[in-house]
């Protein structure tokens, strides 16, 4: 499946394409648009204004798209709240990783394309999925 | 008060909306979002924010929730046509932030004369609080060193007592 979205990825974009690769569609393929006129005919939008797949109340596009893929693994919906304060920084979790992601997506965003950010990302956040998933299950931070 | 306000000369980005009086709630989520931006309020339903991608994309998502919510809004792309109007806007929100900034400094003075637990808490409390304040902080005043310095002054002084 196509997938669009618009270009410049930051941290909620870069999120939700892991989690389409990973947990939607793994023969995704994506493409990065300046305009929403602009998503081509057969490309899904995601994290653009008035794509259903976006922001919708206080949730962000990852938070939308659990919900809407029906996505209910505690561990993506506690990498959602990360993301979220990352994303939004509006405190309605708490989650001291957020800045520290935050910067580092900012930084990336920097020195590469949107290309490279999907590909170097992606191990980022399945080791992200693996140490929720850890502290979760001992109920305190993995060592 | 001195300020980094030139020279200020940029584009800015500028959120139009009207949201029904009724209900409230989306009413004061939204005015809530807003203030944690730091937007100038240029007149009613008009808010402003130096032009970036970060402050567009967020206007925009405050845009969406406004039509989402019944109301009606759009994002636009301005530059001032004169840079005394620029200034006055500049000068309004550094104003703000500096008062801010001021009452930091104010509570960790007042601190200082706690016992060394309570200062240390004191300190994460203001360190975080100036991580909010520097989120809508777009002409950064003086005030902000000052700020920042009282708190870390407050910081050496929990940890002599230690």
């Amino acid at each position: 499946m196509k997938w669009a979205t618009r270009s410049g990825c930051h941290v909620d974009r870069v999120a939700c394409a892991w989690l389409i690769r990973t947990f939607i569609d793994p023969d995704a393929a994506f493409v990065f648009v300046g305009d929403p006129a602009e998503v081509p005919a057969d490309a899904t939008p995601f994290d653009m204004r008035g794509a259903e797949l976006s922001h919708h109340g206080a949730d962000c596009t990852f938070e939308t798209m659990l919900r809407r893929y029906e996505l209910d693994d505690p561990v993506l919906w506690d990498v959602g709240r990360i993301v979220h304060e990352a994303d939004l920084a509006d405190e309605t979790f708490d989650a001291p990783e957020a800045r520290g992601l935050d910067v580092l997506m900012r930084g990336l965003s920097m020195v590469r394309g949107d290309e490279d950010i999907l590909a170097l990302t992606g191990p980022l956040f399945d080791g992200l999925y693996e140490y929720r998933s850890r502290a979760l299950m001992l109920g305190r931070d993995p060592s | 008060m001195v300020t980094n306000l030139e020279p200020v000369s940029r584009s800015w980005v500028l959120l139009v909306y009207r949201l029904p009086r009724e209900p409230s709630a989306p009413r004061i989520a939204l005015w809530r979002k807003l203030r944690r931006l730091g937007v100038a309020q240029l007149a009613d339903g008009l808010v402003a924010l130096p032009l970036d991608a970060r402050n567009k994309e967020q206007l925009e998502w405050l845009a969406d929730q406004v039509i989402e919510n019944g109301g009606e809004a759009s994002i636009w792309l301005a530059d001032p046509s004169s840079s005394i109007d620029e200034r006055s806007i500049a000068a309004k929100l550094a104003a703000e932030i500096a008062a801010e900034y001021r009452g930091i400094v104010g509570e960790a003075s007042a601190a200082a004369t706690l016992d060394a637990p309570a200062q240390r808490r004191a300190v994460s409390r203001l360190r975080r609080e100036l991580i909010r304040i520097r989120q809508r902080d777009l002409f950064p005043p003086s005030e902000r060193d000052r700020a920042f310095a009282a708190v870390e002054e407050l910081a050496h002084r929990a940890e002599a007592l230690t």
